[in-house]
């Protein structure tokens, strides 16, 4: 099973590459920034108003500022190769704290809005991919290019004018019953849709049409018989590569709807620490997000090995 | 005549625009007997075969029966009712087997959802001498005459009485045709009726029983198989017959050695992972000579025309241009670049596809001093046959054979001392391929030019060639 | 004999065209068309119903939509093109250097859009646009990081598809120059399939730039760009409809109109192909 292997050491790899890449490029951005860095950290700190000369030097000297940058740069990997991200400049919170508390709430939000799509996407899909050409195939076509048009906020600004401020059904924004996930998760599903139903309905189209198909009809299967053993498979293997990549597009989804509808996730998190230049948030916040990407990618190519063989043997040989 | 297995009558295809692609075929399939139904591509025999099964694409309209043993005629534009009578019944073998199986399913886990019991599979593989581990392969690890034999031995365990073959030896090298041919043959003495579709004369002489010989979509000629082949009544069948290399007039000369187009010595290759292909090998093309290289496929003869050509360097030799080295000296080689030419085997991918003819042989006049395309392509094109109207056309919009003629007529554009034809005409109907060959020929003769003629077909190299060079098989 | 060159056959253009077409005018000519100054404040009519002298209404501060939302035309559309244009070109140069090099610059180039393409989404243009404040270079530096790594990929393996075809190798023997074979026979073949990419890649770049906009890490206010327009006018959503429904609209057809296109040119270079 060295292909498993290789494959995991890949996805580790990238990982740990994306990370190193995200945190010298936040390195530089510190300290690249035009204006004195302790300054900006005192301010962040004390409030603008009460920065004095000597508070900016109390904080040089504490934080080490006043080294050379390739120092600074060794503390800055060193520190985080320990996992110590240190505290939030906003809050004076450990991030690690912070990340933990926000990405429970995105991690709802995600998995509920992933399967929601799904549930939506995988019955359209396939009714669409054994009629193609059919009406229902012509209906979702013309949905998925519209959803497909819609950036993820003015889906979600859809659903709150029609279900909360028009029907008043659904609460327009917070975090705390499970009526205010209603509609961020909906408007990440939707979002979502928009990809995976042409994905499925492709998938079941093509396996459909696939020769094999027919010649286990040939063979005596009946319809039915001969796509629940070769049509199914051969279909998931598609629309799981696809499954996982759309974690990618969750993410611009999350930062997005989690900022719409006030949800304490991490994207909501992560843009207040860019409006407010909260580094060590910022770089703890991309780094979850970038492993976490890393880590569906590398499910999706274990569940993909898994569902079909090619690539196994084709690696071993 | 025995009782029939399978009749087929009146059978007629149209297609959308009405032209008739089957004309009003009746054929029928003794009991235990076998019929061969031959024809070039386009002639529709397939079609025959897909409509036998009611598997015909959308879009065409068929009229006709299909009686299938001792069932009722059924209408063949009444594919459910034919669908019934599979694998009971009727058994087809795919032309291309490879695509017939799941891709992600083990061999034996599909043979035993055709219908064969578990502990049937084994030995219903080692009788087309496929080794107990295939039973355990995914099918794409397989090759294609694996993966049919797969599918033959299948349905001789499915025990359907009639079993339809459609081109069952196309895209397999010599030794792959005698398997399966032999595979046939077997299925034929377990009492299987057969309908075997091809292209391929070798099926046709060696399987017994009847054939018909079809050409746009009606039979052309038919009776028992030995007959027809020894005294062919119609002009088609016998021009078709005679365009099998084994029958061409032979042309081999004596060649003057003294003046080499090509030469090379103690060449050796090998991959990096996969042992050698060819050792110390020694080579002389003449001036006007024909110097064929054979081998199965992977033994290396593309490789070596292509370090003929100056196109890859071998690990040991030398290769001498008109008494050049151009191993040692690769600096010699781009002077004589254009007089060493290459015909590729699918000659339509040979041009430019976005570009017209007439464009691409224009160009030719940047690389080529003193060439004026106005002037020296008209009477090169009058040689070669080739209708000065296809010039204005795309690549995709004219025949194997005319872009073969084409990327002739481009090379010779060029003034060449050696061409390397890579298998030129394996993917042309026997006629054309025929008429191809004899050009090519004529033109050496003619230019004087040398000729490396690569190919699997070892009557077409002897009917051709002047010397004959073999590679080995892998080792 | 004719060698003469055919004439060029006026080939019937795609029914797609012409939106497009629409969209580029409003992309050049939006700000000229605009009734009013798009910034001109008018705090005694903040937030008024569609009337002849707002056409679609005023938003929070008394600015007239209509004139804000066609100013803000170049803005979100231009900067679309532009960051699809940089982003394409530097793929598609990258991508050709990869396919015609050899082992290791391929490896180098290719194993560095990888690690592009492990970067999730809007991030990288997140980090930028958080990091310096916003504005058109952050924005478009971004999002052109994030998007090269895809036309690098589809042009190497385009191109090295077609640099093994017969026709290559037949214009070499021929004596052709590199250079030449590279302009008549690769990037042909290679910008037939970016150019489907492209166009769904403006609408991508579309709803990305807006979605900066509208999480405040976008253009500058009072810059009228319709994600900052929506991210403006959102509080105030339950009582200017109207006025929230122009910058939606305006986003959602501009990217439909691409989408669309996009899929046509897909389907004909595909139908082409067969």
């Amino acid at each position: 099973m060295n292909t498993v292997l290789r494959v995991i050491m890949l996805r580790i790899g990238q990982a740990l590459a994306t990370a190193a890449v995200l945190a010298s490029l936040c390195f530089v951005f510190v300290h690249a920034l035009p204006g004195d860095l302790a300054l900006r950290v005192a301010a962040a700190r004390v409030g603008d108003e009460r920065v004095t000369p000597e508070t900016a030097d109390r904080i040089r000297r504490e934080e080490g500022l006043d080294r050379p940058l390739i120092v600074q740069y060794g503390q800055w990997m060193g520190n985080l190769a320990q996992g110590d991200l240190g505290r939030s400049l906003l809050s004076g919170k450990p991030v690690k704290q912070e990340l933990a508390y926000h990405a429970s709430f995105t991690l709802q939000l995600g998995l509920i809005g992933w399967l929601l799509s799904y549930l939506i996407a995988l019955p359209l899909g396939i009714m669409a991919g054994f009629r193609p050409g059919g009406v229902v195939d012509r209906i979702t076509d013309a949905l998925a290019v519209t959803l497909a048009s819609l950036p993820s906020f003015l889906v979600g600004i859809g659903l709150i004018t029609l279900f909360a401020l028009t029907l008043r059904w659904l609460p327009p924004a917070g975090f705390r019953t499970g009526a205010h996930m209603v509609l961020p998760a909906f408007t990440l599903a939707l979002s979502l849709v928009a990809f995976s139903i042409p994905v499925i309905r492709n998938a079941v189209v093509e396996v459909r049409s696939a020769f094999f198909m027919t010649y286990a009809r040939v063979k005596g299967l009946t319809p039915a018989a001969a796509f629940r053993h070769h049509g199914v498979r051969n279909a998931a293997i598609p629309v799981v590569t696809y499954a996982a990549l759309q974690f990618a597009f969750v993410i611009d989804g999350f930062v997005v709807i989690e900022t719409l509808f006030n949800y304490p996730g991490l994207g909501e998190l992560l843009v207040k620490a860019l409006i407010a230049r909260d580094v060590p948030v910022i770089m703890g916040a991309g780094l979850v997000i970038g492993f976490a990407f890393a880590v569906v990618s590398l499910l999706a190519d274990l569940t993909r090995l898994w569902l079909d063989p090619r690539g196994l043997e084709e690696a071993r040989a | 005549m025995t009782e029939a297995a399978l009749t087929i009558s009146h059978l007629s295809i149209h297609d959308r625009s009405g032209a008739a692609l089957v004309d009003d075929v009746s054929l029928s399939v003794p009991r235990g007997g076998v019929l061969t139904l031959i024809g070039e591509t386009g002639s529709g025999k397939s079609l025959i075969a897909q409509a036998v099964f009611g598997l015909l694409p959308a879009g065409l309209s068929v009229s006709g029966t299909i009686t299938i043993g001792g069932h009722e005629s059924i209408p063949a534009s009444e594919p459910k009712r034919l669908a019934a009578l599979w694998r009971e019944q009727i058994m087809l073998i795919p032309q291309e087997p490879s695509a017939a199986l799941d891709p992600t399913m083990r061999v034996k886990r599909q043979m035993a959802l055709a219908g064969l019991q578990e502990e049937a599979i084994k030995p219903a593989l080692a009788a087309f001498d496929l080794p107990g581990s295939t039973a355990d392969a995914y099918p794409f690890t397989l090759s294609g005459g694996m993966a049919q034999r797969v599918l033959v031995a299948s349905a001789l365990g499915v025990g359907a009485p009639i079993i339809v073959a459609d081109e069952p030896t196309k895209g397999l090298d010599s030794d792959r045709v005698t398997q399966a041919i032999a595979a046939l043959k077997r299925l034929s003495a377990a009492g299987r009726s057969l309908l075997v579709i091809t292209h391929d004369r070798r099926l046709a002489e060696e399987l017994p029983g009847e054939l018909a010989i079809i050409r746009n979509g009606r039979v052309v000629e038919h009776g028992p198989s030995a007959g027809l082949l020894s005294a062919p009544q119609s002009d088609y069948a016998r021009t078709w017959l005679a365009a099998d290399p084994r029958h061409w007039p032979r042309c081999h000369r004596c060649c003057d050695m003294t003046s080499l187009a090509l030469s090379a010595h103690g060449l050796s290759f090998g991959w990096p992972k996969g042992g050698m292909l060819f050792e110390d090998l020694d080579l002389h093309l003449p001036k006007g000579g024909v110097l064929a290289i054979s081998g199965p496929s992977g033994s290396g003869k593309s490789t070596l025309g292509d370090i003929l050509l100056g196109l890859r360097r071998p690990m040991a030799g030398s290769v001498e241009w008109g008494g050049l080295d151009i191993v040692a000296m690769p600096s010699a080689i781009p002077p004589l670049r254009q007089r060493y030419q290459k015909l590729h085997q699918d000659p339509i991918t040979a041009f430019v596809p976005h570009l017209t003819f007439a464009r691409q042989f224009l160009a030719l006049e940047d690389v080529k001093s003193g060439l004026s395309a106005a002037r020296d392509l008209p009477p090169l094109l009058e040689r070669l046959k080739v209708n000065h109207r296809l010039m204005n056309r795309r690549p995709c919009e004219v025949s194997g054979g005319e872009a073969q003629r084409l990327a002739l007529a481009r090379i010779l554009l060029l003034d060449p001392v050696a061409i390397v034809a890579d298998e030129p005409t394996s993917r042309l109907d026997p006629v054309v391929q025929r008429e191809t060959m004899q050009l090519l020929r004529a033109t050496v003769d003619q230019q004087g030019l040398g000729l490396v003629l690569i190919s699997h077909d070892q009557p077409l190299l002897a009917a051709i060639a002047d010397e004959h060079l073999a590679l080995g098989p892998r080792a | 004999m004719s060698l003469v060159l055919e004439p060029v056959r006026a080939r019937s253009l795609p029914p797609s065209v012409w939106p497009l077409a629409a969209l580029a005018g409003l992309a050049l000519t939006g700000p000229f068309l605009a009734p009013q100054d798009p910034n001109a404040q008018d705090l005694m009519r903040v937030m008024e119903a569609p009337s002849i002298a707002h056409l679609l209404g005023t938003d929070h501060v008394g600015r007239d939509i209509l004139s804000r939302v066609l100013a803000g035309a170049p803005h979100s559309l231009g900067l679309a093109v532009l960051c699809v244009a940089l982003a394409s070109s530097v793929g598609v140069a990258l991508g050709l250097i990869a396919a015609n090099s050899g082992a290791l610059v391929r490896a180098l180039i290719m194993r560095l859009a990888d690690l592009m393409l492990a970067f999730p989404g809007l991030l990288l243009a997140l980090l930028f646009a958080g990091f310096l404040g916003g504005g058109i270079w952050p924005m478009l530096i971004g999002l052109k990081l994030a998007l090269w790594p895809q036309y690098a990929r589809m042009a190497e393996a385009v191109a090295t598809s077609v640099l093994r075809e017969g026709h290559v190798e037949a214009a070499r023997l021929a004596g052709f120059p590199e250079l030449t074979i590279l302009k008549r026979h690769v990037l042909p073949s290679v910008l037939r399939a970016v150019m489907p990419l492209a166009t769904l890649g403006v609408g991508q770049a579309i709803m990305s730039i807006s979605a900066l906009g509208f999480l405040g890490l976008g253009l500058k206010p009072p810059t009228p760009e319709w994600g900052a327009m929506i991210n403006e006018l959102l509080p105030f959503l339950a009582e200017g409809f109207v006025q929230m429904a122009a910058p939606c609209l305006m986003i959602f057809v501009s990217v439909l109109t691409l989408t669309l296109a996009g899929q046509a040119l897909a389907s004909n270079s595909t139908g082409r192909a067969q």
